[in-house]
Protein backbone atom coordinates (compact mmCIF):
# COMPACT_ATOMS: atom_id res chain seq x y z
CA UNK A 1 0.00 0.00 0.00
CA UNK A 2 1.26 3.49 -0.83
CA UNK A 3 1.90 5.73 2.12
CA UNK A 4 -0.70 8.52 2.41
CA UNK A 5 1.86 11.30 2.12
CA UNK A 6 2.57 10.15 -1.38
CA UNK A 7 -0.81 11.15 -2.74
CA UNK A 8 -0.76 14.41 -0.78
CA UNK A 9 2.58 15.37 -2.30
CA UNK A 10 1.27 14.51 -5.72
CA UNK A 11 -1.81 16.62 -5.15
CA UNK A 12 0.25 19.55 -3.92
CA UNK A 13 2.31 19.40 -7.08
CA UNK A 14 -0.81 19.04 -9.22
CA UNK A 15 -2.36 22.12 -7.62
CA UNK A 16 0.79 24.10 -8.33
CA UNK A 17 1.04 22.85 -11.89
CA UNK A 18 -2.60 23.57 -12.62
CA UNK A 19 -2.21 27.08 -11.26
CA UNK A 20 0.76 27.62 -13.54
CA UNK A 21 -1.17 26.35 -16.55
CA UNK A 22 -4.21 28.46 -15.70
CA UNK A 23 -2.00 31.53 -15.33
CA UNK A 24 -0.40 30.88 -18.72
CA UNK A 25 -3.74 30.56 -20.47
CA UNK A 26 -5.43 33.44 -18.63
CA UNK A 27 -2.55 35.81 -19.27
CA UNK A 28 -2.61 34.95 -22.96
CA UNK A 29 -6.33 35.67 -23.16
CA UNK A 30 -6.21 38.83 -21.04
CA UNK A 31 -6.70 42.31 -22.49
CA UNK A 32 -3.40 44.20 -22.98
CA UNK A 33 -4.03 46.47 -20.00
CA UNK A 34 -4.50 43.44 -17.76
CA UNK A 35 -1.65 41.42 -19.16
CA UNK A 36 1.72 41.03 -17.49
CA UNK A 37 4.91 40.07 -19.25
CA UNK A 38 6.33 36.86 -17.77
CA UNK A 39 9.78 38.35 -17.85
CA UNK A 40 9.97 41.77 -16.33
CA UNK A 41 11.85 44.51 -18.12
CA UNK A 42 11.63 46.91 -15.21
CA UNK A 43 14.66 48.05 -13.25
CA UNK A 44 13.55 46.25 -10.15
CA UNK A 45 16.61 46.10 -7.99
CA UNK A 46 15.70 47.57 -4.61
CA UNK A 47 18.83 49.72 -4.67
CA UNK A 48 17.66 52.41 -7.11
CA UNK A 49 14.10 52.22 -5.92
CA UNK A 50 14.75 52.79 -2.26
CA UNK A 51 16.51 56.17 -2.13
CA UNK A 52 13.78 57.95 -4.10
CA UNK A 53 11.21 56.35 -1.83
CA UNK A 54 12.90 57.77 1.21
CA UNK A 55 13.41 61.03 -0.53
CA UNK A 56 9.77 61.25 -1.43
CA UNK A 57 8.76 60.62 2.12
CA UNK A 58 10.78 63.53 3.41
CA UNK A 59 10.24 65.86 0.53
CA UNK A 60 6.67 67.09 1.15
CA UNK A 61 7.85 69.21 4.06
CA UNK A 62 9.97 71.28 1.71
CA UNK A 63 8.20 71.24 -1.60
CA UNK A 64 9.66 74.03 -3.68
CA UNK A 65 12.38 75.67 -1.64
CA UNK A 66 15.43 73.59 -2.56
CA UNK A 67 15.01 74.00 -6.30
CA UNK A 68 16.18 77.35 -7.53
CA UNK A 69 18.32 76.01 -10.33
CA UNK A 70 15.98 73.99 -12.55
CA UNK A 71 13.63 76.94 -13.05
CA UNK A 72 14.89 77.96 -16.49
CA UNK A 73 14.84 74.64 -18.25
CA UNK A 74 11.14 74.19 -18.97
CA UNK A 75 11.09 77.37 -21.01
CA UNK A 76 14.58 76.86 -22.30
CA UNK A 77 13.83 73.37 -23.43
CA UNK A 78 12.48 74.26 -26.84
CA UNK A 79 13.13 77.89 -27.63
CA UNK A 80 13.73 77.19 -31.28
CA UNK A 81 13.66 74.30 -33.65
CA UNK A 82 17.44 74.24 -33.86
CA UNK A 83 17.92 73.95 -30.12
CA UNK A 84 17.85 70.16 -29.61
CA UNK A 85 21.18 69.72 -31.28
CA UNK A 86 22.97 71.95 -28.81
CA UNK A 87 21.10 70.85 -25.73
CA UNK A 88 22.52 67.47 -24.73
CA UNK A 89 25.57 68.80 -22.99
CA UNK A 90 23.92 71.68 -21.21
CA UNK A 91 20.89 70.55 -19.20
CA UNK A 92 22.19 67.89 -16.82
CA UNK A 93 24.65 70.26 -15.18
CA UNK A 94 22.49 72.84 -13.40
CA UNK A 95 19.88 70.30 -12.39
CA UNK A 96 21.96 68.42 -9.90
CA UNK A 97 20.10 69.77 -6.93
CA UNK A 98 18.21 67.10 -5.11
CA UNK A 99 18.03 63.77 -6.86
CA UNK A 100 20.79 61.23 -6.86
CA UNK A 101 21.29 61.15 -10.62
CA UNK A 102 21.35 64.15 -12.90
CA UNK A 103 19.53 62.78 -15.96
CA UNK A 104 16.46 62.18 -13.84
CA UNK A 105 15.33 65.31 -12.06
CA UNK A 106 12.32 66.07 -9.95
CA UNK A 107 10.35 69.20 -10.77
CA UNK A 108 7.83 71.16 -8.75
CA UNK A 109 4.16 71.61 -9.67
CA UNK A 110 4.91 75.11 -10.89
CA UNK A 111 7.65 73.87 -13.16
CA UNK A 112 5.35 71.13 -14.40
CA UNK A 113 2.75 73.75 -15.28
CA UNK A 114 5.38 75.77 -17.15
CA UNK A 115 6.54 72.64 -18.94
CA UNK A 116 2.95 71.94 -19.90
CA UNK A 117 2.54 75.44 -21.30
CA UNK A 118 5.71 75.17 -23.32
CA UNK A 119 4.41 71.97 -24.84
CA UNK A 120 6.83 69.44 -23.42
CA UNK A 121 5.66 65.83 -23.78
CA UNK A 122 4.09 64.34 -20.66
CA UNK A 123 4.15 60.61 -20.00
CA UNK A 124 1.57 59.16 -17.62
CA UNK A 125 3.10 56.17 -15.81
CA UNK A 126 -0.11 55.18 -13.99
CA UNK A 127 -2.38 52.29 -14.89
CA UNK A 128 -4.53 52.58 -18.02
CA UNK A 129 -7.68 52.62 -15.93
CA UNK A 130 -6.47 55.63 -13.97
CA UNK A 131 -5.42 57.31 -17.20
CA UNK A 132 -8.89 56.85 -18.67
CA UNK A 133 -10.46 58.43 -15.59
CA UNK A 134 -8.47 61.59 -16.16
CA UNK A 135 -5.02 62.75 -17.22
CA UNK A 136 -3.10 65.82 -18.27
CA UNK A 137 -4.31 67.00 -21.68
CA UNK A 138 -2.15 65.51 -24.38
CA UNK A 139 -0.32 63.16 -22.00
CA UNK A 140 0.78 59.77 -23.31
CA UNK A 141 -0.64 56.68 -21.71
CA UNK A 142 2.48 54.72 -20.76
CA UNK A 143 1.49 52.43 -17.86
CA UNK A 144 4.76 51.13 -16.54
CA UNK A 145 3.29 47.90 -15.12
CA UNK A 146 1.36 46.76 -18.18
CA UNK A 147 2.60 44.34 -20.80
CA UNK A 148 2.26 46.66 -23.79
CA UNK A 149 4.40 49.45 -22.36
CA UNK A 150 7.09 48.97 -24.96
CA UNK A 151 4.58 49.30 -27.81
CA UNK A 152 3.21 52.46 -26.24
CA UNK A 153 6.68 53.91 -25.86
CA UNK A 154 7.43 53.08 -29.49
CA UNK A 155 4.21 54.82 -30.45
CA UNK A 156 5.24 57.86 -28.45
CA UNK A 157 8.69 57.92 -30.02
CA UNK A 158 7.31 57.44 -33.52
CA UNK A 159 4.83 60.26 -33.22
CA UNK A 160 6.74 62.69 -31.07
CA UNK A 161 10.28 61.87 -32.23
CA UNK A 162 12.07 63.10 -29.10
CA UNK A 163 15.83 63.48 -29.36
CA UNK A 164 17.89 61.85 -26.62
CA UNK A 165 18.39 65.18 -24.90
CA UNK A 166 14.82 66.48 -25.22
CA UNK A 167 13.02 67.04 -21.95
CA UNK A 168 10.31 64.52 -21.16
CA UNK A 169 8.04 65.01 -18.16
CA UNK A 170 6.85 61.90 -16.34
CA UNK A 171 4.20 61.77 -13.65
CA UNK A 172 2.14 59.26 -11.71
CA UNK A 173 -0.22 59.58 -8.76
CA UNK A 174 2.01 61.52 -6.38
CA UNK A 175 2.58 60.53 -2.77
CA UNK A 176 4.87 57.53 -2.54
CA UNK A 177 4.12 56.45 -6.11
CA UNK A 178 7.32 55.24 -7.74
CA UNK A 179 6.00 54.45 -11.19
CA UNK A 180 7.46 57.68 -12.64
CA UNK A 181 10.86 56.72 -11.33
CA UNK A 182 10.60 53.25 -12.89
CA UNK A 183 9.57 54.69 -16.24
CA UNK A 184 12.35 57.28 -16.08
CA UNK A 185 14.94 54.60 -15.37
CA UNK A 186 13.64 52.63 -18.31
CA UNK A 187 13.85 55.63 -20.64
CA UNK A 188 17.29 56.41 -19.31
CA UNK A 189 18.36 52.89 -20.27
CA UNK A 190 17.03 53.63 -23.74
CA UNK A 191 19.26 56.68 -24.05
CA UNK A 192 17.09 59.59 -22.92
CA UNK A 193 18.81 61.74 -20.37
CA UNK A 194 16.61 64.76 -19.75
CA UNK A 195 13.82 63.21 -17.73
CA UNK A 196 11.77 65.39 -15.45
CA UNK A 197 9.65 63.76 -12.79
CA UNK A 198 6.61 65.72 -11.71
CA UNK A 199 6.65 64.08 -8.31
CA UNK A 200 3.41 65.41 -6.90
CA UNK A 201 1.71 64.11 -9.98
CA UNK A 202 -1.88 63.93 -11.06
CA UNK A 203 -3.63 64.59 -7.71
CA UNK A 204 -1.66 67.83 -7.38
CA UNK A 205 -2.54 68.77 -10.95
CA UNK A 206 -6.22 68.30 -10.19
CA UNK A 207 -5.96 70.16 -6.88
CA UNK A 208 -4.50 73.14 -8.71
CA UNK A 209 -7.46 73.11 -11.06
CA UNK A 210 -5.33 72.73 -14.14
CA UNK A 211 -7.14 71.34 -17.20
CA UNK A 212 -7.62 67.59 -17.45
CA UNK A 213 -8.70 65.27 -20.19
CA UNK A 214 -10.71 62.04 -19.93
CA UNK A 215 -10.78 58.86 -21.94
CA UNK A 216 -8.10 56.41 -23.03
CA UNK A 217 -5.77 56.27 -25.90
CA UNK B 1 -5.87 17.41 21.29
CA UNK B 2 -9.33 17.98 22.67
CA UNK B 3 -11.93 15.99 20.74
CA UNK B 4 -14.22 18.94 19.98
CA UNK B 5 -11.37 20.62 18.16
CA UNK B 6 -11.40 17.83 15.62
CA UNK B 7 -15.19 17.58 15.36
CA UNK B 8 -16.23 17.10 11.70
CA UNK B 9 -18.68 20.02 11.90
CA UNK B 10 -15.99 22.37 13.11
CA UNK B 11 -13.70 21.13 10.37
CA UNK B 12 -16.43 21.74 7.80
CA UNK B 13 -16.94 25.29 9.09
CA UNK B 14 -13.23 26.04 9.14
CA UNK B 15 -12.78 24.57 5.68
CA UNK B 16 -15.58 26.71 4.24
CA UNK B 17 -14.27 29.87 5.92
CA UNK B 18 -10.75 29.30 4.64
CA UNK B 19 -11.94 28.36 1.17
CA UNK B 20 -14.19 31.39 0.86
CA UNK B 21 -11.44 33.71 2.09
CA UNK B 22 -8.99 32.45 -0.48
CA UNK B 23 -11.54 32.42 -3.26
CA UNK B 24 -12.47 36.04 -2.57
CA UNK B 25 -8.83 37.02 -2.25
CA UNK B 26 -7.94 35.39 -5.56
CA UNK B 27 -10.59 36.89 -7.83
CA UNK B 28 -9.52 40.58 -7.87
CA UNK B 29 -5.90 39.53 -8.24
CA UNK B 30 -6.64 37.24 -11.17
CA UNK B 31 -8.44 40.14 -12.79
CA UNK B 32 -5.41 42.42 -12.50
CA UNK B 33 -1.95 40.79 -12.54
CA UNK B 34 -0.09 44.08 -13.23
CA UNK B 35 -1.60 45.55 -10.07
CA UNK B 36 -0.48 42.54 -8.07
CA UNK B 37 3.03 42.70 -9.53
CA UNK B 38 3.24 46.32 -8.43
CA UNK B 39 2.04 45.40 -4.94
CA UNK B 40 4.51 42.53 -4.60
CA UNK B 41 7.29 44.75 -5.86
CA UNK B 42 6.55 47.25 -3.10
CA UNK B 43 7.37 44.56 -0.53
CA UNK B 44 10.94 44.66 -1.87
CA UNK B 45 11.53 41.03 -1.01
CA UNK B 46 11.03 39.24 -4.29
CA UNK B 47 13.89 39.17 -6.83
CA UNK B 48 13.06 40.67 -10.22
CA UNK B 49 12.99 37.46 -12.31
CA UNK B 50 10.46 35.87 -9.94
CA UNK B 51 8.21 38.90 -9.58
CA UNK B 52 5.97 38.63 -12.62
CA UNK B 53 5.60 34.83 -12.65
CA UNK B 54 4.67 35.06 -8.99
CA UNK B 55 2.06 37.72 -9.64
CA UNK B 56 0.58 35.57 -12.39
CA UNK B 57 0.54 32.16 -10.68
CA UNK B 58 -0.12 33.08 -7.05
CA UNK B 59 -3.77 34.14 -7.47
CA UNK B 60 -4.59 31.01 -9.46
CA UNK B 61 -3.06 28.89 -6.75
CA UNK B 62 -5.20 30.71 -4.21
CA UNK B 63 -8.28 30.16 -6.34
CA UNK B 64 -7.63 26.44 -6.82
CA UNK B 65 -6.92 25.91 -3.13
CA UNK B 66 -10.00 27.93 -2.19
CA UNK B 67 -12.18 25.87 -4.50
CA UNK B 68 -10.69 22.61 -3.24
CA UNK B 69 -11.34 23.60 0.37
CA UNK B 70 -14.91 24.61 -0.43
CA UNK B 71 -15.57 21.47 -2.44
CA UNK B 72 -13.96 19.21 0.15
CA UNK B 73 -11.64 17.46 -2.29
CA UNK B 74 -7.87 17.36 -1.85
CA UNK B 75 -8.42 19.20 1.41
CA UNK B 76 -5.09 18.29 2.94
CA UNK B 77 -3.04 19.28 -0.09
CA UNK B 78 -4.94 22.56 -0.41
CA UNK B 79 -4.58 23.28 3.30
CA UNK B 80 -0.84 22.68 3.09
CA UNK B 81 -0.55 25.15 0.19
CA UNK B 82 -2.71 27.68 2.00
CA UNK B 83 -0.63 27.28 5.12
CA UNK B 84 2.59 27.80 3.19
CA UNK B 85 1.18 30.87 1.46
CA UNK B 86 -0.08 32.35 4.72
CA UNK B 87 3.30 31.77 6.33
CA UNK B 88 5.02 33.52 3.43
CA UNK B 89 2.54 36.43 3.50
CA UNK B 90 2.93 36.86 7.24
CA UNK B 91 6.68 36.77 7.02
CA UNK B 92 6.77 39.30 4.18
CA UNK B 93 4.43 41.58 6.08
CA UNK B 94 6.36 41.19 9.32
CA UNK B 95 9.66 42.06 7.65
CA UNK B 96 8.20 45.26 6.20
CA UNK B 97 6.46 46.10 9.45
CA UNK B 98 9.72 45.64 11.36
CA UNK B 99 11.35 48.12 9.00
CA UNK B 100 8.38 50.50 9.39
CA UNK B 101 7.94 50.51 5.64
CA UNK B 102 4.29 51.25 4.91
CA UNK B 103 3.01 49.08 2.06
CA UNK B 104 -0.33 47.92 0.78
CA UNK B 105 -1.15 44.37 1.78
CA UNK B 106 -2.69 43.64 -1.62
CA UNK B 107 -4.41 40.68 0.00
CA UNK B 108 -7.75 41.35 -1.66
CA UNK B 109 -6.53 43.29 -4.68
CA UNK B 110 -5.21 46.83 -4.93
CA UNK B 111 -6.24 49.31 -2.26
CA UNK B 112 -7.06 52.96 -2.69
CA UNK B 113 -4.66 55.74 -1.70
CA UNK B 114 -4.04 55.84 2.03
CA UNK B 115 -1.72 57.59 4.42
CA UNK B 116 1.37 55.87 5.76
CA UNK B 117 -0.03 55.66 9.30
CA UNK B 118 -3.18 54.01 7.97
CA UNK B 119 -1.09 51.52 6.07
CA UNK B 120 1.07 50.63 9.04
CA UNK B 121 -2.01 50.16 11.25
CA UNK B 122 -3.56 48.05 8.53
CA UNK B 123 -0.44 45.90 8.27
CA UNK B 124 -0.67 45.01 11.95
CA UNK B 125 -4.28 43.92 11.57
CA UNK B 126 -3.50 41.91 8.48
CA UNK B 127 -0.67 40.18 10.27
CA UNK B 128 -3.03 39.25 13.10
CA UNK B 129 -5.61 38.05 10.59
CA UNK B 130 -3.04 35.91 8.80
CA UNK B 131 -2.00 34.33 12.07
CA UNK B 132 -5.66 33.61 12.81
CA UNK B 133 -6.06 32.02 9.40
CA UNK B 134 -2.98 29.92 10.12
CA UNK B 135 -4.74 28.56 13.20
CA UNK B 136 -7.64 27.54 10.96
CA UNK B 137 -5.20 25.80 8.64
CA UNK B 138 -3.71 23.97 11.63
CA UNK B 139 -7.17 22.74 12.56
CA UNK B 140 -7.84 21.40 9.07
CA UNK B 141 -4.44 19.73 8.96
CA UNK B 142 -4.95 18.13 12.36
CA UNK B 143 -8.40 16.89 11.38
CA UNK B 144 -7.19 15.43 8.09
CA UNK B 145 -3.97 13.94 9.45
CA UNK B 146 -3.34 10.43 8.16
CA UNK B 147 -4.07 7.87 10.87
CA UNK B 148 -1.14 5.83 12.08
CA UNK B 149 -1.90 2.13 12.16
Amino acid sequence: MRPPWHSTTLRILTLGGTALLAALIANRLAAPTRRLAWRTALPLSPAPAKPPGELERRAPTLPKVPQPAPEPHPQGARPAAAAPATKPAAPPVPEQTRTTSAPITEISSQEAWQAFQTGLPFLDARRSGEFAEGHLPGAWNTPVWEADLEDRLLDFKAQRRPAAGDAIVIYCSGGDCRDSQLLAERLLAQGYFHLLIYREGYPDWVARRHPVERGGR
Amino acid sequence: MKPWLLHPRLTLLVRLALGLTFLLAALPKIADPPGLAKTIWAYQLVPAPVLNPMALVLPWLELLCGVALLAGTWVRAAALWVGALLLAFSLALAVNLAQQRPIDCGCFGAAGPRTEAERLADMRWVLLRDLGLLLLVAQVLAATAPRKN
